[in-house]
C-alpha cells in the first residue's frame, strides 16, 4: 500500500484537545497565579523588613553585637556546665567503683573468717580422736 | 488576504502584551489559538489523549510563568513548538515507548477522516507510534505543521542536512511498517 504526502497530512491533521481543555487549564493558571502572589507577598514583607534595617546600620550592628555576645555568653556558660557535669559524672563512677572495692574486701575478710573457724572446728575434732589412742599406748607400755 | 492576516496578526500581538502584563483573558485566548498545535504535537507522538493533554497543560503552564519572555506571536509559536517537543522527548524516554512498541501494539487512532481512506489513515498514524522519537518529530513538523526543512532544524535543534536525511528515511520506514503490516494482513486473512 502506498500514500502520498497528503495522506500524511490528513493522518496527522491537528486535533482539538476537546471542550474543558481551556477551563482546566486555567483553573490550573488561577492556582499556579494565587501560589506566586502569595509567595511574591512573603518576598514583599522580607524585603521591607531587610530595607528597614539597610536603613539604620548602627542599629544592625548593635543587634549583631549584642547577638554575638549573647552567643559567646551562651556557649561559655554552656561550656562550663558540660564539664562540670562531665566531673561530676567522672565523680560518681570513681565512688561506685570505691563502693565496690570496699565490698570486695569485705567479702574476702569473711570468707577467711569462715575459712579460719572451719579449720579450728577441724582441728579441735583431729585432736580429741587422737586423745584415746594415746591412753592406750601408755597402758601397754 | 492581506488585511484579515495582518488583523490575525494585531490581534494575537495585543493578546500577548495583555498576557505579559498580566490579563488573564488575554492569555486564554492566546491558549485557544495555540492548544490545538500543542495538543496534536503531543497526541501524534505519543499516541494517548490524556497523556497528550497532561503535557499540554505542563507546556501552558511554563508559558504562563515564563510569558514575559516572549517577544511576538511568531517567537510564541516557536517557542510552544520547540517546549512541546522537548517535552514530548522526555515523556517518551519516561514512558520507554518507542522501542518496545510493536506495530500491532499501537493504539487505535481516536478520529479519521472522512475524505482519505480511513484505514490507510489509521495504519499510518500506527507506523508512525513505530518511528524512533527524533524521526516521529520530525515527520509531525513537516507534515502537521508544515514546516520546512530549516524551520524544522531550528525547533529540534538539529542540522538542515539531518533533518532531511531523517525525514527521508522516516518515509521510508514508514512505507516499510504499511507494506509489512498489508503483508501480516493478507497472510491472516488467506
Amino acid at each position: 500500500m502506498h500514500f502520498s504526502e497528503d495522506d500524511l497530512r490528513e493522518a496527522l491533521k491537528r486535533k482539538d484537545p476537546g471542550e474543558g481543555f481551556t477551563q482546566r487549564l486555567m483553573a490550573r493558571v488561577n492556582q499556579s497565579k494565587a501560589e506566586v502572589t502569595t509567595q511574591l507577598a512573603t518576598k514583599k514583607v522580607n524585603g521591607k523588613f531587610l530595607a528597614w534595617w539597610m536603613q539604620r546600620p548602627a542599629w544592625a550592628m548593635a543587634v549583631v553585637a549584642m547577638l554575638l555576645l549573647a552567643f559567646g555568653i551562651g556557649g561559655y556558660q554552656y561550656s562550663e556546665y558540660r564539664h562540670a557535669e562531665e566531673m561530676r559524672i567522672a565523680r560518681a563512677k570513681q565512688q561506685k567503683l570505691q563502693q565496690e572495692a570496699e565490698r570486695a574486701r569485705d567479702q574476702a575478710i569473711m570468707a577467711l573468717e569462715i575459712a579460719r573457724a572451719k579449720l579450728n572446728h577441724v582441728l579441735q575434732h583431729a585432736q580429741l580422736q587422737a586423745e584415746p589412742n594415746d591412753k592406750i599406748r601408755r597402758e601397754r607400755l | 488576504m492581506e488585511q484579515p492576516a495582518a488583523f490575525e496578526d494585531d490581534r494575537l500581538k495585543m493578546a500577548l502584551t495583555r498576557s505579559v502584563a498580566g490579563d488573564t483573558q488575554a492569555f486564554t485566548d492566546l491558549v485557544r489559538e495555540h492548544q490545538g498545535m500543542v495538543f496534536s504535537i503531543a497526541y501524534h507522538f505519543l499516541q494517548d489523549r490524556s497523556l497528550a493533554e497532561d503535557l499540554a497543560q505542563e507546556v501552558f503552564l511554563e508559558l504562563f510563568q515564563s510569558i514575559d519572555r516572549i517577544q511576538s506571536p511568531e517567537h510564541l509559536t516557536y517557542w510552544l513548538r520547540k517546549v512541546t517537543s522537548n517535552r514530548c522527548i522526555d515523556q517518551g524516554r519516561k514512558k520507554h515507548r518507542r522501542r518496545e512498541m510493536a506495530l500491532e501494539e499501537a493504539p487505535e487512532p481516536a478520529t479519521v477522516s472522512d475524505q482519505a481512506d480511513p484505514m490507510l489513515l489509521e495504519r499510518l498514524q500506527q507506523s508512525l507510534a513505530t518511528l524512533p522519537e527524533k524521526q516521529r518529530l520530525v515527520v509531525i513538523m513537516r507534515f502537521q505543521e508544515g514546516l520546512g526543512p530549516a524551520e524544522i532544524a531550528e525547533v529540534l535543534e538539529m542540522p538542515v542536512n539531518t533533518v532531511k536525511s531523517t525525514l527521508h528515511r522516516s518515509l521510508a520506514d514508514l512505507r516499510k511498517g504499511l507494506t509489512r503490516k498489508i503483508r501480516e494482513v493478507r497472510y491472516a486473512f488467506f
